[in-house]
């Protein structure tokens, strides 16, 4: 979908939607506008405008390629590992239907029905009558485990698609590593996310278990241009080298699989999905100088800006520092990229959230990365940039606890179509 | 008419007054002395408080501040004052102390080497009773003396290593998580390797060749030691380094999960930093109040793990052993103690800082590139 598309569809379904399904929560909203007379009041009552345009605002679950991958990134997340224990190959596929089936009626935003008074309610209810979008995408992707032996799938699966390996330094926690299935769960309010994976996982209880679960928020973008990126919980800015997701041309390059990739055809217009968990030893960092942070990542933790920069989007020119005497050899942002042409096809796509899930048994804050990517070749893309980033400094204050390899196939084709139908033709 | 005063009343007055004025100056020492903790930029009282004609009260047993020609009579108020407000004596941009000549840590580093060769030697003779256990097939007796070998070896503080150090550590100390075949990649080997192996039930006869391994590999390491180079930033960050390593991998649990002999690797991990602190003591003198500060905490820390030992029988209980209140004040301790160690590299610091050089003035292309990367980043607004 080009750039123009995608603003308008979320335009006109945030109109169309606020003209029906929603129209409960506009016409409050318009009510409250009217009766507002106070500076408080208008400040309010322009709040819940804002609110209930994102709640209306739709995500299209049918499409060329998967939502939630190019879409920007909402506020909230949670990435859901499931193991199929579907005893055939029927079931599973029965599973993976009712897994789209549902994910695009709350992508579409429904209401929740009624079942008789002595029948357990269809839908949670946590939403309250009305489902909203919300911005939800529900983007579903497939680890290595599920092409072994179980469903006769071992023939079709992406060549790309392996066990992630366990990488110098990282401490992978079994139950936080791997699964068959992975969903990945976006949207604007975190209530819209915790109703999402309840009716996922309700959807396909005793055919898909959970396997392990991580929750991610987006720092909100504090400044101070509109411009400047969110920063992770290292307080330095992240995102900023992305590639330019409504760049057809670069996204064909480096996200999605082509046709003369010599991958299964099922597995054109999908991409790899990287998630890696990665726990950020934030007390630690925080007794770090302000000096030493910085030559760690090779940029100011104010501004964003590359050592000896001005602003944010500045080019490094690595060419004019070939000793590191500006930024040094080992920063971050060097080891993660290089800005050469040779290291040009292997940038990847970023879509990763902040988490934040308690205190550890030392009594320090569990906090860290969920690192997101999508490439069109692992080993080309991910996989050499992770090993450059072992000799990086920073290494020491973090520690990747889980994750997985995982494959995004193509969207679904409409309401009768789900997504991974192509692997069972 | 008022009755006259007994003399027992007047000496009772005299007395209550004399310890008004008595507590007033402890108030007012301690005032100057005691760390301000509501501010980290300012840690000493005095420099909010005393005018600057007051003298050092530590100047009696220090007569200038490490390293510089400043009379120590005058740290605390004036030096102070400058170094706070980000300037020295001449009225220089500062961001830290005047640094300290490189040649200053050669005796520490020194002493620093002996201390960790005596404990490799004894680390050595531990896993030679390992050794013995093994061979006699007592598991218990082998758990016991994994745990001897393995605490004198964590009496190192071996952190920041690199080069011929850091493959012996990793072949002594080295975790899982290093190999990529993980636990039962060929080249984990060492401490953590036995350790699984006893605890995890493997046989004691397979285990023997791996503490064979970890002499020869402890052997190889006490000549390495003796030779190491260590860079004074190196040196000065292992002081707080080797908690900081304790707090992340042992009292998390991370590193120990067979054993859970967190409380006991962190015990090794304190006296390893006494020892560093106690060889850099001699540099950190006058430098702010660093020193005491560190002291103070290192101080509460080994207060609360000797009391740990003591309610435990005399010996170090395994993580979930810990009782709540032993738990939060353990944690709570090392915390402490690592927000004092923060500072030792700082205070320590023997370079100073030059300029970052400054990139040139885009060209009209790289200002177009920038403009790029912005719209892309207002995209995901």
């Amino acid at each position: 979908m080009s750039p123009l598309d995608r603003r308008q569809f979320l335009t006109r379904s945030a109109a169309l939607i606020g003209t029906t399904g929603l129209g409960g929560v506009a016409g409050a909203v318009a009510e409250a506008q009217s009766q507002a007379s106070s500076p408080t009041q208008t400040t309010a009552a322009q709040a819940r405008q804002t609110l209930a345009n994102e709640l209306a605002t739709r995500v299209a679950f049918d499409a060329e390629h998967q939502a939630g991958i190019l879409t920007p990134a909402q506020a909230q997340s949670s990435f859901v590992a499931l193991d199929s224990l579907a005893p055939d190959r029927s079931t599973l596929v029965a599973a993976l239907r009712d897994l789209s089936t549902r994910a695009r009626s709350l992508a579409q935003g429904d209401t929740v029905g009624a079942e008789e008074l002595d029948d357990p309610p269809p839908d949670s209810g946590i939403l309250g009558p009305v489902n909203a979008p919300d911005q939800l995408t529900v983007t579903i992707a497939f680890g290595a485990s599920l092409f072994d032996g179980r469903y006769g799938l071992h023939a079709m699966r992406p060549k790309g698609l392996e066990r992630m390996p366990n990488f110098s330094h990282d401490n992978l926690e079994p139950t936080r590593t791997h699964g068959d299935v992975l969903l990945s769960v976006c949207a604007g309010q975190r209530d819209t996310v915790t109703h999402t994976v309840r009716e996922l996982m309700r959807s396909v209880a005793g055919h898909l278990t959970p396997r392990w679960r991580i929750d991610g928020f987006q720092s909100a973008r504090r400044g101070p241009t509109p411009a400047n990126n969110p920063r992770n919980l290292f307080a330095f800015r992240d995102g900023t080298a992305n590639p330019d997701v409504d760049d057809e041309r670069l996204m064909d390059e480096l996200v999605w699989v082509q046709a003369d990739s010599g991958e299964p055809a099922w597995a054109l217009g999908g991409t790899y999905q990287v998630v890696r968990t990665i726990r950020m030893h934030v007390e630690f960092w925080d007794r770090v100088g302000m000096f030493e942070q910085q030559n760690m990542i090779g940029r100011y933790r104010v501004s964003g800006a590359p050592l000896g920069g001005r602003n944010e989007f500045e080019d490094p020119r690595y060419d004019l520092d070939p000793e590191g005497k500006r930024i040094p050899l080992l920063a971050h942002i060097r080891l993660a990229n290089p800005r050469t042409p040779q290291t040009a096809d292997q940038r990847i796509l970023r879509r990763g959230y902040n988490y934040d899930r308690g205190i550890d048994e030392a009594g320090n804050l569990d906090q860290g990365l969920v690192f997101v990517a999508f490439n069109q070749d692992i080993q080309r893309q991910f996989a050499t940039v992770q090993t450059r980033l072992e000799a990086e400094e920073m290494v020491d204050y973090i520690t990747p606890v889980g994750g997985g390899y995982f494959f995004a196939p193509r969207g679904s084709g409409g309401p009768g179509d789900w997504v991974g139908s192509g692997l069972f033709v | 008419m008022p009755s006259p005063r007994t003399p027992f009343a007047v000496k009772s007055s005299l007395l209550v007054l004399g310890a008004i004025a008595l507590l007033a100056a402890a108030a007012f020492l301690g005032s100057a002395l005691t760390p301000d903790g509501s501010s980290k930029a300012r840690r000493f009282s005095v420099s909010e408080t005393a005018s600057k004609s007051v003298p050092n009260p530590l100047a009696g047993r220090l007569s200038k501040v490490y390293g510089t020609n400043i009379p120590a009579s005058r740290y605390g108020t004036e030096v102070a004052d400058l170094e706070d407000d980000g300037t020295n004596t001449a009225g220089e941009q500062i961001s830290e102390l005047s640094p300290l000549p490189a040649a200053a840590f050669t005796v520490p580093e020194n002493e620093y080497r002996t201390y960790s060769r005596r404990w490799i030697a004894r680390a050595h003779a531990e896993a030679i009773l390992l050794e013995h256990a093994l061979v006699d097939g007592a598991r218990m007796a082998a758990m016991s003396a994994w745990e001897e070998t393995w605490n004198d070896y964590l009496h190192l503080g071996a952190v920041y290593l690199s080069g011929e150090a850091a493959v012996a550590n990793s072949a002594i100390d080295g975790t899982p998580g290093e190999f990529p075949g993980g636990a039962t990649d060929p080249r984990f080997t060492g401490l953590h390797r036995i350790e699984i192996g006893l605890w995890g039930g493997q046989s004691l006869s397979s285990l023997i060749g791996l503490d064979v391994g970890l002499q020869h590999d402890l052997a190889k390491l006490s000549g390495v030691v003796a030779r190491v180079e260590i860079t004074p930033l190196e040196y000065a960050t292992r002081s707080h380094e080797i908690i900081e390593d304790a707090q992340r991998d042992l009292l998390s649990g991370m590193d120990v999960p067979w054993s859970r002999q967190g409380v006991l690797g962190t015990a090794a991990g304190l006296a390893a930093t006494e020892e560093v602190f106690h060889t850099l003591e001699p540099l950190l003198s006058g430098r702010e109040n660093t020193e005491g500060e560190v002291r103070a905490e290192l101080l509460m820390l080994n207060e609360v793990l000797a009391s740990i030992r003591a309610r435990h029988h005399g010996r170090y209980p395994i993580l979930s052993e810990l009782s709540i209140y032993e738990r939060e004040r353990l944690n709570g301790y090392v915390a402490g103690a690592l927000s004092a160690l923060e500072e030792m590299p700082g205070t320590l610091e023997t370079k100073v800082r030059s300029p970052v050089p400054k990139l040139p003035q885009p060209s009209p292309a790289e200002r177009a590139t920038e403009a790029a990367a912005r719209k892309v980043a207002e995209r995901e607004l």
